[in-house]
């Protein structure tokens, strides 16, 4: 018998009856022990003789599975037992783990606690009813896999969850069939590390029905051990928490948009204020120094000076205007525009610019062309960017400027527009967070105005759509846009 | 004033601004020399070429630096600036002068030790004549 700090320190003389668990070892309170009826030399204290002598034959293998869990990967429990006592009677027990019993034991010591059921439970015809209750109402379907013979079984529940027959006979080969292609690694991981290791696993995943239609489930396995403690299957649950987890994923994606509305309007308080600033700063400069000179014709030539200011100060509040109509303009009618058609069109009204340069356009649509958007911002879109790689090419080679689209492929709904060019590109590094800003210019050009791609940038993201850009100097820029 | 600055530099891209700025000085006799220099690049390629070929009268006494700016922004210009600013033989006080109000480029600029001083814009013709004095 070990030594058991619990008695020792914490308990002496305790009614309490209990095992406490250390290092392979396993000690049995004397309560415990009295309480079936036993006499020390009648029993063996170790889990071979308890799963064969003591415990009922229908609670053993629960009880093991349990008690490997607990050991191994501290997965506490709860379970009513009927154990066998001296007089050869079952008695009822509640067998419970430290999980909600905590008292000061050796570090790493694990309890388990055996309290007289004071209720008797219901007959097992009323237990199993209230089971299957449960287990329909909330759709917890349960399957075993068992090792050794190869096989698999569901209970009707899950059969009824993923769709298929009453009749159906699953088989471990169409295991990974069950799940969305995107999670059979996450699947894959946590069965094997089940079977091999024992790890319980307790997932959010898309499953897939006999109908092929996905759905979110939450699986639970754990593993199924023998009397030689080897793993030899696998239990769990099924659960279709599909409208759960939708409401969720909607009200991720809800809050997310409203995080970046919230994001663009503190930007663009933020852009009107620092805009507006700069002007009226220099209005307040001009009037001050009027007051501070006594020369009238100078303070004439001040007046020029508030011209430009003021005319300056027009062309910030139409850009801002510009911004300000796309964020209302997003609730605009959205046709179904075509990419290529918008790109021949923009063409067409650069023409010039795209002969004077030798511009080249390759486009590949062959993914996809027709988007669901408003077409003013498509061509808008195409138009900023087109010319952006233009005014930017390198010096050294004409411009050519790739097209291309392809489909997410998570959601095969969302088109993705890449548009690459081999121009000078831009270091982003340096740059990078602040080149859809406003009233950015990297380069020396001189008709930069930094308005371009920020309008570009509102846009899209207006219509909840994504743009990124990569680019490498002197190489060329890729910006890609998701639809 | 008998030391009175020789030469200052402003770094902005607002030519208005730096025009105004200009005629400030101008009238007010602040300095006899002001240097102008559209972005830090600019700014900082004067002053490296400086470092060369040392002029005592190219050298500005003090700098009004703006941040935003194309190209080389003013935190750049700071960083450069600051590793070759003990080879001048003369003290060069600078100023970041920005319409910025955002209190992270207020408490950055102020946390660096080449800096002098913030001013945010406007700024006016007082503080122009505090700045030209107190360096003089």
């Amino acid at each position: 018998m070990s030594e058991s700090t619990l008695e020792k320190f914490v308990m002496p003389n305790s009614e309490i009856c209990y095992w406490e668990l250390h290092n392979n070892t396993s000690f049995w309170s004397q309560a415990f022990i009295s309480k079936l009826g036993y006499d020390i030399s009648q029993i063996d204290i170790n889990l071979e003789f308890f799963l064969s002598k003591i415990i009922h034959k229908n609670h053993a293998s629960t009880f093991r599975d349990n008690f490997y869990n607990l050991v191994r990967h501290d997965v506490h429990f709860k379970q009513n037992i009927l154990l066998l006592n001296s007089k050869g009677d079952y008695e009822e027990f509640i067998c419970k783990t430290n999980e909600e019993l905590t008292l000061s034991l050796k570090p790493n010591a694990k309890a388990i606690y055996f309290f007289k059921a004071k209720i008797k439970t219901h007959p097992k015809v009323k237990d199993d009813y209230y089971y299957l209750e449960t287990a329909s109402m909330t759709s917890t379907g349960s399957w075993y896999i068992d090792f050794e013979n190869k096989r698999s079984y569901w209970d009707q529940i899950t059969r009824k969850i993923l769709d298929y027959p009453e009749d159906f006979i699953p088989s471990l080969r169409m295991a990974l069939t069950l799940y969305a292609k995107e999670h059979h690694a996450i699947a894959t991981n946590a069965f094997l590390n089940c079977a091999i290791s024992g790890t319980p696993f307790d997932l959010e995943i898309i499953m897939i029905k006999s109908t092929n239609k996905r759905f979110w489930a939450r699986a639970i396995g754990k593993p199924v051990y023998n009397e030689g403690r080897e793993i030899i299957g696998m239990r769990g649950v099924f659960q279709n928490i599909d409208s759960v987890k939708t409401k969720e994923i909607n009200l991720k994606r809800t809050s997310e948009i409203v995080a970046s509305q919230n994001s663009r309007l503190f930007n663009f308080a933020h852009i009107v204020s620092h805009n507006l600033r700069s002007h009226s700063s220099n209005l307040e400069l001009i009037v001050q120094y009027i007051e501070s000179i006594d020369n009238p014709a100078e303070q004439l030539m001040m007046l020029s000076t508030i011209k430009e200011v003021s005319s300056s100060l027009n062309k910030t509040i139409g850009h801002l205007n510009e911004v300000v109509t796309i964020q209302t303009n997003c609730q605009q009618h959205k046709e179904d525009v075509s990419i290529s058609a918008t790109l021949d069109q923009v063409c067409k009204s650069i023409g010039q610019i795209i002969t004077t340069n030798n511009v080249t356009i390759n486009t590949d649509f062959k993914a996809g062309d027709i988007v669901s958007y408003i077409p003013a911002y498509m061509e808008s879109i195409i138009l900023n960017i087109l010319t952006n790689a233009i005014k930017y090419k390198h010096p050294d080679r004409d411009p050519i400027i790739n097209f291309k689209t392809s489909l997410n492929y998570r959601n095969n709904d969302r088109l993705i527009l890449e548009i690459s060019d081999n121009g000078i590109g831009i270091d982003l590094d340096k740059f990078g967070d602040k080149i859809f800003g406003m009233y950015k210019t990297f380069h020396l050009n001189k008709d930069a105005v930094g308005i371009g791609l920020f309008i570009t940038k509102n846009q899209i993201e207006s219509l909840n759509g994504e743009i990124l850009v990569d680019s490498e100097v002197n190489k060329g820029t890729v910006f890609t846009i998701k639809f | 004033m008998n030391n009175k600055i020789k030469v200052a530099c402003i770094i902005d891209d607002d030519n208005i601004y730096v025009n105004l700025v200009k005629k400030i000085i101008e009238t007010k006799k602040l300095c006899d020399n002001l240097l102008v220099f559209k972005d830090g690049k600019d700014g900082i390629d004067y002053f490296e070429a400086l470092l060369q070929n040392l002029n005592q009268k190219g050298i500005p006494e003090i700098i009004l630096l703006d941040i935003n700016m194309p190209i080389m922004d003013g935190w750049e210009f700071i960083e450069r600036f600051t590793k070759i600013q003990n080879k001048f033989d003369k003290r060069i006080t600078l100023y970041v002068v920005s319409s910025s109000i955002n209190v992270t480029d207020i408490d950055k600029a102020k946390s660096l030790s080449t800096v002098q001083n913030y001013l945010v814009k406007p700024v006016n013709i007082d503080d122009l004549e505090a700045v030209f004095s107190r360096t003089a």
